[in-house]
């Protein structure tokens, strides 16, 4: 895989015309000047998902969620985890969060088994989760407050970027879906955390303003040394985003497959377009159509037993 | 608000006097009508006796409830946060909550002493019999509103607090207890209610207060202060729920269509 050299002028031009007229983005681009040529994943692990086997058992129901899953995350590599609902992908990410326990397996960090939830793994929920009693600026503070260390320039520098400056004193639910989003990524960065583990955290915008989040995320990984574990269900999101896309089977969650995104970085919204990314595309929807006929006869079998 | 909610709300109270009026033309000699409570009132607001029983009973309510939401809050935030807690403690509260106020009043006058305070000039007797009760009615309604309240936070506030770093009572101080407000809030206002509706019973059999004025009027054949009585407590138990109302939303600017 290798990084492109981009022009950031052209890139920035780009970004406008996308922006351009929507919400506030336009205040949210910025020009990346810097670090384009940030070396790719170095290969260590960072990461260690080893055997990994979550069984849930409410009631005695026993509900085989991921089974000997194994998987290995570089340092700053993004990778997304595709695949139908149910299928296990929260289970995952819940694991590596340190909020549940696996039932058989284990998920190291440097080498380092998890042990409960940690700063240097942050976590951006499915449904938002900033808390709805705290103002966006209090919000953005949480985690370096937590710790007696706000450091108010960085605060104000990623509300900026997310062009969220003047809205500090709002409360999330004055805010638009895609502002909040935005500022539950701004609450995660302020907090500087090595993994970002981020579950389906656009799934619940609309069309428009996820592309731009999409973006976003990707102008905010690519300025800093971070790796991202992005879950979806959404192919195009997948591929868009990822170095390396893992497709899960139906549940119980296995890995189907890997496939290695080799598109230029940086990228913008003109990729989605190319020949490559119809290519990537079409392999994904390919893995993922069965597996995703599979979920959905679960589904409507379990209603049926229900 | 609006001047046609408030004609509304005024027809309503307008009504109320209006069926009160016809039932007490028709009805039984011993009902008096609207006049004669009218006259009772003029009389009364005049009366010491008057501002004294609503001098007592706004006081007996203020301290009770005070008490109540110091203790229920915290309790019910703990019983709601810690499982272990809540076992210990959960199980002897739900006992005790369905005993309703009045049975408690002979235990109440056995055990519970009548306390004698000076202070300089001015001397108090508290009948902390009565402050229980009162304090009881405002205390369930205040312990279960925080538990619940608790209950009804999603856990992925709590878990992103501590994937932020938060330490357990940082994510109780940051999550448990302000996602337990609005609740806390319902509860203290149906707990001020329900101070009002124990104080009441309560003053009737032991004494002292509006309570005890308007038993007496019964007592002693006064019917239209009877009525005086009643209203009052109405209009007390009114405003200080309005009171709690105002005072909790203005707490909670986060809410949606809080009126801060
Ligand atoms: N707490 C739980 N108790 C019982 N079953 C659960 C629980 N959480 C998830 N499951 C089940 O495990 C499976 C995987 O869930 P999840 O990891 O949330 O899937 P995904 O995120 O891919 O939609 C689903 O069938 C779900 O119903
Ligand atoms: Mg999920």
């Amino acid at each position: 895989m290798s990084k492109q050299e981009s022009n950031p002028e052209r890139r920035s031009q780009n970004r406008n015309q996308d922006t351009n007229g929507y919400e506030d983005m336009e205040n949210g681009h910025r020009d990346l000047d810097e670090d384009d040529g940030r070396a790719r994943a170095t290969g260590e692990a960072l990461v260690e998902i080893d055997d990994l086997t979550k069984i849930y058992d409410p009631d005695g129901a026993h509900v085989t969620a991921v089974e000997n899953m194994d998987l290995e995350i570089g340092d700053n590599e993004f990778v997304c985890v595709l695949g139908p609902s149910g299928c296990g992908k929260s289970t995952v990410m819940e694991c590596i969060a340190g909020y549940l326990e696996p039932t058989e397996g284990e998920v190291l960090i440097n080498g380092d088994p998890v042990d409960g939830p940690d700063p240097s793994r942050g976590v951006v929920f499915q449904s938002n989760r900033l808390f709805p009693w705290k103002t966006i600026g209090q919000n953005a503070r949480f985690g370096p407050q937590m710790r007696n260390a706000v450091d108010d320039d960085r605060i104000r520098e990623l509300l900026e970027e997310t062009g969220l400056s003047g809205f500090e004193d709002s409360y999330p639910h004055e805010l638009s879906g895609g502002m909040q989003q935005r500022a539950e990524l701004v609450r995660l960065l302020a907090n500087d955390p090595d993994i970002m583990l981020m579950d389906e955290p656009f799934s619940g915008l609309d069309a428009m303003t996820k592309e731009l989040m999409q973006e976003m995320l990707l102008d905010i990984w690519e300025e800093e040394d971070r790796t991202v574990l992005f879950i979806t269900h959404d192919v195009a999101e997948a591929i868009f985003l990822a170095d390396r896309v893992v497709v899960m089977t139906a549940r119980p969650g296995q890995i189907k497959d890997v496939i290695d995104v080799d598109i230029d970085r940086p990228r913008d919204s003109s990729v989605l377009t190319s020949e490559a990314f119809n290519e990537y595309q079409k392999r994904a929807n390919e893995l993922i159509h069965d597996e995703a006929e599979r979920a959905m006869e679960q589904k409507q079998q379990e209603t049926q037993e229900a | 608000m609006d001047t046609a909610k408030w004609a509304k709300r005024s027809a309503s109270i307008l009504g109320l006097l209006g069926v009160w009026f016809v039932v007490g033309a028709l009805g039984p000699q011993t009902l008096p009508g609207p006049a004669a409570v009218a006259g009772a009132f003029v009389g009364y607001v005049g009366s010491p006796v008057y501002w004294n029983a609503i001098t007592l009973s706004t006081l007996r309510v203020l301290g009770a409830f005070t008490i109540a939401a110091l203790i229920g809050v915290p309790l019910g935030l703990l019983i709601g946060w810690s499982v272990v807690f809540g076992d210990f403690t959960y199980p002897a509260l739900e006992l005790v909550r369905p005993i309703p106020p009045i049975a408690w009043i002979p235990f109440t006058i056995l055990v519970l002493p009548s306390l004698a305070f000076s202070l300089g000039i001015a001397s108090f007797e508290i009948d902390t019999g009565i402050v229980f009760i009162t304090f009881l009615g405002a205390f369930f309604p205040i312990l279960l509103n925080a538990i619940a309240g608790v209950r009804s936070i999603d856990d992925e506030y709590s878990r992103a607090a501590q994937s932020l770093g938060a330490a357990d009572w940082q994510t109780f101080r940051h999550v448990i207890y302000p996602g337990a407000l609005p609740s806390v809030h319902t509860g203290m206002v149906v707990g001020m209610g329900l101070a009002w509706v124990n104080l009441v019973a309560a003053e009737m059999i032991s004494g002292g207060g509006l309570g005890f004025m308007t038993w007496s009027a019964y007592t002693g054949g006064s019917y239209p202060v009877i009525f005086v009585g009643m209203i009052t407590i109405g209009i007390l138990g009114y405003v200080s729920s309005t009171i709690v109302r105002y005072i909790g939303a203005s707490q909670l600017p986060w809410m949606e269509g809080s009126t801060a």
